[in-house]
């Protein structure tokens, strides 16, 4: 849905990107740069022989060096369709999960991975789900300066997710004034950033309207939409410095959605089972961070969002009129559900620095989440109110072996319990420039509002996280391996009652390989996944291999750009091995087996161009189009069941491909002499 | 005695100027020699030991060999940033030392280099540090062009930008041969001394990317 912006940030990174960045085109008055992310991985100044700890995590930021990421290389893999969580599935750890938006991280679910920004939690970052349809990222993922993907072992200043952790920084100022259009036949956009003439605030807004309708007349798509796709957001920021040190950041955005579609039902011959969802969205996020004196630094979050999410399901018949059939199966598939979700989280980080890059750090924060809706007849409430607290220690024991040391309590007056959480991690630098790296930790998490509406006694889930690594980096190259173990306990069951009597395992091996310098003006990556796990969670009669995990899966991202052209190309490749499906019913398993494989290719290419050569303005502008799924494999991601189980029907892609083509343009105001002027 | 030891003293002091003159002019020489990263690194050393009259040539030099180290480096990233940084410093360190308006000249040398920092911090990420740095280099090397616009080695700096931007920012090879060409011709009687002469290996080499 925001392919375009992502070309176009794309492009404005390639410009950049190319081997020797020309004068004076893309110009980034930078006042200052405090390293993103800059807290959660240690690093030393010592200029040569600098440790950093990096189990778990694959960190992309705007000072990146060599073949490390950029966030922007992160966010622009090809059919990443503006959802970041989609980019990062081409790093490894994650599973290639076709029907479904999220990041499904070494065996956990989508929602065993969550996202932060600034500190604050995000708690829906994609449009609401629609079965069989992956939904659109809320966000922009070119608003962030540093992401760090942690698949384990991430630090106690982060909490609430079993498997994993995106913990994202957003950027402070912009480059330049500058304002900005896109239009494809799925979405149109338009916004501005304003910088003030002192480079000491901005201000910005974004607006942005989807509607698939006309694409979906051209492309027929597997459902029959009635509804929509419709995707309207809007969010404004403003961002001011504060004294010297200080950054104060507001992010406001508001989203609606309405998706209706028909797909025949499976049970009967002729009726078709309806399913609309439509929801309104706010997310709002105030952050603050500022150095109190040369050593103590503070870091604020406040975040509120709001959410109501109205599903419906019903049957129509040949005629096209609702019918309702009061038995089973046919019972299940009318149903009407609102609910509404506040949400507020309060933080407060507080660092201090000593000499020689050793830091103590520790904080607090308060989770408020408030859900009331209802379902059919039932009334759905539920209030919780959750307490952290962590400290955490970056420790040099020498030159070449750091250590991060840290633990977080929490806890929730829902679940009336309270638990703590050590977590440990240990750098071990090589003479080479290679580096060992150990992770530990144990993670947390709520169960989910759905199983906590009616009365129950449950407890937190948690995970224990052993990993291993090593990493090298040289010569613009990137190598990486990773092996861990994990340990699933008191997962959530359904069955035979509502319990905490789950339980699981994950184990497996990841390598990752980047090489920007063997072919000229050719950047690549390949990753590859083992995974090992089993659950027995909500329905499982026992320990299984979980649907969402393959035991192998490989991925090649490629950006190549070409100079003399113009033109960028981006390809990516993902392959995974057949993932495992299951029948479940009140008997146990009465059919399973497993999918053929997963074999994606996806092609994007931006042509970039300047429509108006004027000395105070420049346009930065270009076509970009692309082909998702480009060789039109058949994906089969699953199967859906009948209620007898006698039918079975593959869940496949709603197309076998998806295309885009459309044109961006994009206006700044020139102000490099203004701030060479400041800093020469 | 007393004499005696003055005029050792005096003849101490002559010496030890005389062979600090030595070494600055010894360094040069074996700059106009160096070749690898380990060169530059050994002779960066040296400059920083010298105190020697015209106080700006040590940083200049030493910003030099940075430099020279971040472009032998420049597939390799990871390593380039303490010599960026350090090259910076020595740079402006050498800038302080002059009075631009007064000494254009010499003030357009440092500025060449402190270009030739600035790409090195390039080199570290074109994603992530070129917008900055890009802009940085570009405005140290028009200031250059400003205050001395005959300057050779800006024209060479000059003449590189020009031949690895890609076109539709700005790049343009014919004018970068001509900027090597023009800068060579400068350079061809080869010259000896303190005073920055360097040059002429590195047009040869960007003219061989014509052949």
């Amino acid at each position: 849905m925001k392919t375009s912006t992502i070309i176009l940030l794309l492009f404005a990174g390639t410009a950049a990107a190319q081997n020797k960045p020309a004068a004076g085109s893309t110009l980034k008055p930078v006042a200052d740069s405090t390293p993103a992310v800059a807290d959660t991985a240690i690093k030393s100044k010592r200029a040569l022989h600098e440790v950093v700890i990096s189990a778990g995590a694959f960190e992309a930021s705007d000072r990146a060096k060599g073949a490390s990421l950029t966030p922007i290389e992160a966010v622009t893999v090809a059919g990443s369709n503006g959802d970041i969580s989609l980019a990062l599935r081409s790093l490894p750890g994650a599973q290639q999960i076709g029907e479904q938006e999220g990041l499904f991280v070494r065996g956990g679910t989508s929602e065993e991975t969550r996202q932060f920004i600034d500190g604050t939690l995000l708690r829906t970052p994609n449009y609401p789900s629609v079965p069989g349809v992956p939904q659109a990222a809320r966000i922009n993922p070119f608003l962030f300066r540093g992401i760090l993907f942690s698949t384990g072992g991430y630090s106690a200043l982060y909490g609430g997710a079993m498997s994993s952790a995106l913990i994202l920084e957003s950027e402070d100022l912009p480059e330049k004034t500058s304002a900005r259009f896109f239009l494809f036949p799925t979405v149109l956009g338009a916004g501005m950033q304003h910088l003030a003439k002192n480079n000491r605030s901005s201000f910005g807004f974004n607006l942005n309207y989807g509607n698939q309708s006309l694409y979906n007349n051209i492309v027929p798509q597997k459902p029959d939409y009635f509804s929509g796709p419709i995707y309207m957001d809007g969010n404004v920021n403003f961002r001011i410095k504060t004294g010297k040190t200080g950054m104060l950041k507001l992010y406001s955005g508001w989203g609606h959605s309405d998706v209706g579609m028909n797909n025949p039902d499976i049970d009967s011959v002729a009726l078709k089972a309806g399913y609309q969802v439509r929801g309104w969205n706010s997310y709002n996020n105030l952050s603050f961070r500022s150095y109190l004196s040369q050593n103590w630094k503070l870091e604020a979050g406040a975040a509120y969002s709001y959410n109501r999410q109205e599903n419906n399901l019903h049957l129509t018949n040949e005629k096209g009129n609702v019918v309702a059939i009061p038995y089973i199966p046919y019972s299940y598939k009318t149903s009407d559900r609102n609910l509404e979700t506040d949400f507020a989280q309060g933080r407060l980080v507080i660092s201090h620095f000593f000499p020689q890059g050793q830091a103590l750090r520790f904080g607090a924060e308060q989770f408020y989440t408030h859900d009331h809706g209802r379902s059919n007849d039932s009334l759905l409430r539920v209030t919780d109110h959750l307490t952290a607290v962590f400290a955490e220690g970056d420790i040099y024991l020498a030159d070449n072996l750091a250590a991060k040391v840290g633990a977080r309590m929490e806890y929730s007056s829902l679940l009336q319990k309270t638990v703590v959480a050590p977590r440990a991690s240990l750098a071990y630098r090589l003479r080479d420039g290679s580096q060992f790296n150990l992770a530990y930790g144990i993670f947390y998490q709520e169960p989910a509002n759905d199983y906590l509406y009616q009365p129950n006694q449950l407890n937190f889930s948690s995970a224990s996280h052993y990993i291993l690594n090593y990493t090298k980096k040289a010569n613009n190259r990137f190598f990486r391996v990773e092996v861990y173990y994990k340990q699933y306990q008191d997962l959530v069951k359904t069955i035979p009652t509502l319990s905490n009597n789950g339980k699981g395992y994950a184990q497996g091996v990841e390598l990752f390989w980047r090489d920007k310098k063997s072919i000229k003006n050719l950047d690549y990556w390949i990753t590859y996944t083992y995974l090992d796990t089993k659950r027995d969670f909500l329905n499982y009669p026992y320990q299984l291999r979980p649907s969402f995990a393959a035991p192998h899966t490989a991925t090649i991202a490629i950006k190549k750009y070409f100079p003399d052209i113009n033109t960028n190309v981006n390809l990516s490749w993902a392959m995974a091995t057949g993932r495992p499906y299951y029948h479940i019913n009140y008997n146990g398993i009465d059919d399973q087996g497993t999918t053929k494989g997963y074999n994606a290719v996806n092609l994007h290419v931006a042509w970039l161009c300047s429509f108006i050569k004027n000395k105070k303005w420049k346009d930065f502008s270009g076509v970009a189009m692309g082909i998702n799924n480009l060789t039109g494999t058949r994906q089969v991601f699953g199967y859906n069941y009948s209620y007898n189980g006698m039918v079975k029907q593959p869940i496949t892609l709603p197309a076998t491909r998806s295309f885009f083509i459309g044109i961006f343009m994009s206006f700044g105001i020139d102000r490099t002499d203004d701030f060479l002027n400041n800093n020469l | 005695m007393k004499k005696l030891l003055i005029c050792l003293a005096v003849l101490f002091v002559t010496y030890s100027g005389f062979a600090q003159s030595n070494a600055l002019q010894q360094a040069v020489a074996k700059l106009d020699q160096a070749q690898t990263v380990k060169d530059y690194e050994t002779l960066e050393k040296t400059f920083l030991g010298i105190t020697e009259q015209p106080a700006w040539l040590a940083p200049y030099y030493a910003a030099f060999c940075n430099a020279k180290i971040g472009f032998l480096l420049q597939d390799d990233g990871e390593k380039i940033e303490p010599y960026s940084v350090r090259g910076e410093e020595q740079a402006k360190k050498a800038l302080a030392l002059l009075d631009a308006a007064k000494q254009p000249k010499e003030a357009a040398e440092v500025y060449t280099v402190l270009s030739m920092v600035y790409r090195t911090k390039v080199f570290i990420n074109p994603m992530s540090y070129g917008r900055k740095y890009g802009t940085l280099s570009e405005q140290a090397l028009k200031q250059a062009k400003t205050l001395d616009a005959q300057n050779p080695r800006a024209m060479f700096v000059t003449a590189w930008v020009k031949y690895y931007t890609p076109r539709m920012w700005g790049g343009d090879k014919d004018l970068a041969k001509q900027l090597a060409t023009q800068s060579l011709q400068q350079l061809a009687t080869p010259a000896t001394g303190t005073d920055p002469h360097w040059g002429k290996a590195e047009d040869e080499a960007l003219l061989s990317k014509f052949k």
